[in-house]
Formats: C-alpha cells, structure tokens, sequence
C-alpha cells in the first residue's frame, strides 16, 4: 500500500474534475446516454404525458378545463362514429397493409432482376413515397373525381362499362379508395426494404439449393423468405404502425365522409380536437389508439432483442 | 414564415390611454398614435380572399398603417384549413399572432381568450346603420362583443336558365314542392341538379341546414342546451330531400367545396347552391373561352324556395378575432379602425362583387353593390342568414355538430337508404345529445 496521502482539499477539487468522472465507467455511461435521455424526455415522453392528461380533462382550445376521469374515453365508446372510425381503422389498415405486402414483395422480387435500366426503375418506384402525400392525394382525389373520374373515362370510352363507378360516393368503395392510395404510397418502402434484404442473400446458397434440385417456389420458399423475414417483418410492423395512425390521404381524399364510411381515428381526433375545439376528447381518440401500436412495438422490441442476442 | 414578433408591449402607455388616443384620430392624421405605435409590430393571420383584389387591398392598408404609424406589420396569409389550425395554435399557446380572421363559431370557442372590443363594435355599428342581427349573434357572448363581423358570404341557387327553359321552367322554383318537381323533370331532360351532402366544411352547412329550416326544423331549443332536432318537421325535411336526391347527379354524396362548381361548370348540373364564385369564374374566363362565356351567359342566381316554415339561408360569415393574449392592443385597435373606415370597407366591398358582403344595415344605401344584374340578388340575400344552432345561439355544441357533419350526414344516410328516414332523423338526434350533454357537463 502506497504510503502516499491525499490532501482533503486536492480530493475534493479533483472529484469537481471532468476528467474524475470520465474515469468511471458507470458516471460515463450515464454521461453518454444523458443527451438521448434528455431528447426522449422532451420530445416524446413529455408531449405523451400532456397527451395524457388532456385526455383525462375536458380541456379545450380556450379553457383549460378540469379532471374528468375516463369520461372522455367512455363517452367514446357510447359513440356511433367513433365505433365506426374504430371499425375503419382497422380496415384501413388490414387493407392497406395486406397490399403493400403483396405488391411490396412482388415488386421487390421483380426489381431485384437484373435487366436494361434496373437501377433508374429502382429509383422511379420510390416516387409514390417520395411525393408529398398532399400532392399525391390530390392526383388520387382528381382521378377518383365524381364528375371528371379519369378512370371512369376510360372505363366509359374502351366500352367496358357505359357509366364509371361512384368511387367516393359508394361508402364501400370510398374505403377501398383510401384503402388503394395508401398501400400505392406505401409499396415502394415495402419494395425497397425487402429489396435491401433480398440482395443481402448470398448467391451461394441459391446455388447449392439449384444443385440440390430446389426449383424456383422451393428456392423463394426455403431460402429467399426465411433470409428475408426479419428485414420484412420491420417493413411490417413500422408500415402497420404508419397505416394506424395515418391522417393526410383521408383526409385529402374524403374528409372522414360520406357519412364517415372513411374516418380513421386520426381524422376524428383532428376533427374533435381542433375543428370543434375539444381537445380533451381530441386526445382521447388519439390516446386509443395506444394499445395496439403499444403491442405491436414491444413485439418489435422483444424481436429485435432477440436477435440481437443470437 | 413568421416575423420575429414584440415580446414587450409598447413601454409606459396604457391601453386605456392608447384607446382614447387612437379613437380621435382617423387614419390620415394619426399624429398621437404614430408616436404611440411606432416600433411595435402586428401580426395578422388571414386567408385567401375568392376575389384576388381583395387580397390585395388588405395588404396595401396594413402597408399604409404600418406608414402612417410606424408600426411593423406582417400579414401572413394561410391556405384553407390552415388558417383555422394556425389560429387554434395561438388561441391555446397565447403566441404567434395578434389578429386573426376566424369564421361562425371561432368567437363562440375562443370567446375567453379574445379581447373586449364592444367599444369599437358600437362606434362601427352607429357609422354604417347598425349591424344585422347576424353579425351580433356570430360575435356577441354574454353581452360583449368578442370579435368584428368582417362579412358573410351568400349562397344562392345558381342555375342554368336555359336548361331550366328547355325543361318548361321559365323562373327558379319558389316553393321546396315546386324544386322537388323541377328537379324531376330537369332529370328527364338529362339536366339534374346536385346538393352538396359530402362532408364539405362551406357548402356542406350552406345547401343543407336551410332545408332544416324551411320545414321548420331545429338543432336546438333557444335555451342552446336542450336538443330539439328529432320532430316531425325534420322528418318532413328528411323525407323531401330522400324524395328529390332520386333526380340529382350522381356524386353527391362525396363532393366537397370544389366539387359542385367543377359539375356546374362542365355543364353537368343544371342547379346547386353555391356562392356567386361560380358565375365569377365564368365571366372571368368568358372572353377566352366559348365554353365558359356560354355559362355565363345562360346562369342566374336564384333565391331559397320556400318551405313549410319560410325561407332561410346559411352562410359562411368571417370575423375579425382579436387576441386578448396580444402584447400591442393598440396596434389591433387601430388596424381594426382602419378596416372598418369609410375609406376603406365601401370600396373593399364594391371589389368583392357581393362575394363578401359586410353585416351593416346601412350597407344597403351605400354604393357598394356590383353593376352586373346577375349578380344583384345578393344585395337582397344579404338580409336572410340564419345562424347553425337554431333556435339557439351558435353555441360550441352547435359548431361541434357543424364540424362532424352530423345534419349533412343525417339527410345523405336516409337519401343513399343506409337508414330509413326516421332512424336517421334518431341517429342525428342521438349525437346531438351526446355533444350536448358533453358541453352541459
């Protein structure tokens, strides 16, 4: 043991010391992590706190109101249109989603051909995700036009039909309508993340399969999709995610109308919170959302950990 | 982009003293507010008006105020419902603006949050003749006004006077018999009309709760609490508009603002409320194109017909909002002055070509109104607006009911079938209760 002493003094200015606390792993991590903690605090933990609490008062855009308890979310659930908008969401998504998956992967397959100007396609496909949703939206609400339908025009003209369908008026087909330009916007990232993954196989072992006499199903089924599956299903997760809570082609294309047959609860909680001014029940609609984006990301979550693990 | 605003209100001058000093001097000569306003800024938010030089005379006066006074003024004008938004966000944050233009019900929602100006609403009052009684519904609460009533737009019947000929109809139907019948015949003759019942935040409200009215329908008893809309005379309305949207064109359902005009002005719907854009987009579009100047030519304006209980009409109306949370009332106050100055608000008017007309009585003996003759019918259409919330006052729960469309929507589910018509008339009635017991509480 070192016969050497440290003055009271000099310790206690050396633990002032930047270079002190650096030379503790645990004071540096919780250095190191401070900055990430103190952006989550204030840009995502804190506007979900006053998210939550505004959902739990009658607040609106003048007053600040007052703690009403859960009266907002059951007032909520005695609601005619909110339980519809809840029922479209999950078409809306359901719908959405299920396309992008099938063209997303179909396209991706396709792309990752090689063929002329593969790489200037490549590009050309992301335009429907590069495009503000605003512009694409309104090419969509011109194309679904009930009195200059482009579609219904070509329809009409080749003599496949003799009058186009009321896409927007029918509340079926106005779904369907939503439904369609949100899975055309969303396909490309679809596209070009499993293209990402598809190209991230190694040829090797398409190779071995084809020598073992795999034909093209066996190759996709037992090489390409299992290689390809975690990159696919965070493609799925975030566009489920993206798709749930989607606002700006709704509310383009039709307003939450006609008769609400296209109100998703994005729309509704813009409609309540800020075109009538309730915020406390504006939050509340946002806020149930919670529950089913909050189980699909700690599935996430737990999948990513996982494989981080392995 | 916003300017940099004045955190700190003008130094040691009071509002009151600032008040005095502005109201005794009209703009040409602001000699004490020139001092008083001098280095303070003033932010206004506003939309677009339909009529470009409107837009334009707006911004040359906040020009000359900011000369005569030296106060820096930003204009920024916002599209569409961004206007709204924008003015929400100032309202709860109490920052970014210090006057807005806001619409019906903004002074209702906002009411605690904007500043007394029963003052200046007086004085205006007395120099042009008194404000309609609109005005002081959309922006007096408990006795106080809380904003300036900037104008209304009318909404009239816009016609095709020769398809309507051709059909044997030689003037716009008065009664809502006689427009069920038109509609029939105009439908035969391949010429429909259409009503608005898409969620359509102006048209939406304009072609619809006049229907409610005229057969003596009602959201709410005058008590603005007690929901009054599941009655006979709204079944009768219901039935009616099931029974007419059998003629219309097809579409109806889904169109929102442009929609209707777009139909009218490819020649597809013989008739459709509307405001007068309609025929000012053809006459401005007529000396290039045949196809516009023929429906200039061949449209009129028409009246509501009359119902049961009489004839009603409900307009879009925008208010002058000022914030209470403004750190330069002075600046607010004067600008306010200088609209609404004999100088300025005659000859705004008369450019607007009746599209926005102010709600002052003494208005109609003023030079204000346009040469065109299919465009005097406004002058009289001026008088008939009804505010939404009837018979009460336009109340948060009536604008809650006008923002989720629940009357629009209540007319197309009993005209598409998806409810026979009294079940619709008790989903509506069912909402209506639901909003109002939320406000009650």
């Amino acid at each position: 043991m070192s016969g050497t002493t440290i003055p009271a003094v000099a310790l206690r200015r050396r633990r002032r010391d930047l270079g002190y606390w650096l030379d503790h792993e645990r004071a540096l991590g919780y250095m190191l992590v401070a900055p990430v903690v103190l952006l989550l605090l204030g840009l995502v933990a804190y506007p979900f706190m006053v998210a939550i609490g505004y959902a739990l008062s009658n607040r609106t855009l003048a007053d600040a109101g007052e703690f009403v308890g859960l009266d907002n979310f059951i007032d909520l659930f005695d609601d005619d249109i909110y339980l519809q908008t809840l029922r479209n969401t999950f078409v809306f998504t359901a719908g959405s989603v299920s396309l992008r998956l099938v063209f997303g992967v179909g396209l991706a397959l396709l792309l990752n051909e090689s063929f002329r100007f593969s790489r200037l396609i490549r590009a050309a496909v992301l335009l429907p995700w590069i495009v503000p949703t605003v512009l694409g939206t309104m090419a969509w609400l011109w194309m679904f036009n009930p009195n200059f339908s482009v579609i219904n025009w070509v329809l009409v003209h080749s003599g496949l039909m003799t009058e186009g369908p009321n896409w927007l008026t029918d509340p079926d087909l106005a779904l369907f309508c939503v439904i369609l330009v949100n899975a055309w916007r969303g396909t490309p990232f679809m596209a070009i993340t499993v293209l990402a993954g598809l190209q991230s196989i190694p040829q090797d072992l398409y190779d071995a399969s084809a020598i073992d006499g795999a034909g093209k199903f066996q190759r996709f089924f037992y090489v390409t999709l299992p290689l390809v599956m975690p990159v696919l299903l965070t493609a799925l997760v975030l566009s489920i995610i993206w798709t749930f809570s989607d606002f700006g082609i709704v509310y383009g294309l039709t307003k939450g109308g006609p008769m609400n047959a296209t109100h998703v609860l994005a729309t509704l909680s813009y409609q309540a919170g800020l075109a009538a001014g309730n915020i406390g029940e504006g939050a509340a609609i946002s806020l149930t959302m919670l529950p089913m984006l909050l189980v699909l990301i700690i599935w996430q979550l737990r999948r990513i950990r996982r494989s981080t693990v392995l | 982009m916003d300017t940099p605003r004045s955190l700190t209100p003008p130094s040691s001058i009071t509002r009151r003293s600032l008040l005095a000093a502005t109201a005794a001097v009209p703009l040409a000569t602001p000699a004490i507010a020139q001092n008083a306003l001098k280095g303070t800024k003033l932010t206004i938010l506003v939309g677009q008006f339909y009529v470009p030089e409107n837009n334009a005379q707006l911004d040359q006066l906040a020009v000359d105020v900011a000369k005569d006074t030296g106060m820096e003024i930003h204009v920024e004008r916002l599209a569409g419902d961004e206007l709204g938004v924008k003015t929400a966000a100032v309202v709860a944050t109490g920052r970014g603006a210090d006057l807005s233009i806001g619409v019906e019900f903004d002074t209702y929602l906002y009411a605690s949050k904007l500043a007394d100006v029963t003052d200046l609403a007086n004085e205006f009052g007395k120099q042009y003749g008194g404000w309609l009684d609109v005005a002081k519904q959309a922006c007096m609460v408990g006795g106080k006004w809380k904003s300036l009533c900037i104008g209304q737009a009318p909404a009239a019947w816009n016609y095709r006077v020769d398809q309507f000929a051709a059909a044997g109809i030689n003037k716009f139907p008065d009664t809502f018999d006689d427009l069920l019948k038109a509609a029939k015949v105009l439908h035969g003759k391949g010429t429909p009309i259409g009503m608005t019942l898409g969620h359509a935040s102006g048209d939406g409200r304009s072609t619809n709760y006049p229907v409610l009215w005229a057969f003596g329908g009602k959201e709410f008893e005058k008590d603005g609490r007690t929901v009054a809309l599941n009655s006979a005379e709204t079944l009768r309305a219901v039935e009616w508009y099931k029974e007419i949207y059998q003629y219309f064109i097809p579409g109806t359902t889904a169109w929102l603002d442009p929609d209707n005009n777009q139909a009218f002005l490819a020649g597809k719907c013989s008739a459709t409320v509307n405001v007068n854009t309609i025929y000012l987009a053809s006459r401005a579009a007529a000396p290039t194109n045949p196809v516009m100047k023929n429906i200039m030519e061949n449209m009129d304006h028409g009246n509501w017909p009359r119902g049961p209980a009489g004839r009603f009409a409900s307009y879009n109306i925008n208010t002058w909002l000022p914030f209470a949370s403004s750190p330069n009332r002075a600046g607010q106050m004067h600008f306010l002055r200088a609209w609404f100055d004999k100088s300025f608000l005659p000859k705004w008017t008369k450019t607007g070509q009746s599209y926005f007309i102010p709600t002052f009585a003494g208005f109609d003996n003023l030079d204000v109104w346009p040469e065109d003759p299919k465009l005097k019918i406004f002058r009289e259409l001026n008088k008939l607006n009804r505010l939404e919330g009837y018979a009460g006052p336009p109340t948060p729960s009536a604008a809650e009911a006008v923002s989720k469309y629940i009357l629009v929507d209540m007319f197309a589910k009993a005209c598409t079938g998806q409810l026979k018509p009294k079940a619709a008339v008790e989903w509506a009635a069912k909402e209506y209760e639901q909003i109002a017991k939320k406000h009650r509480a």
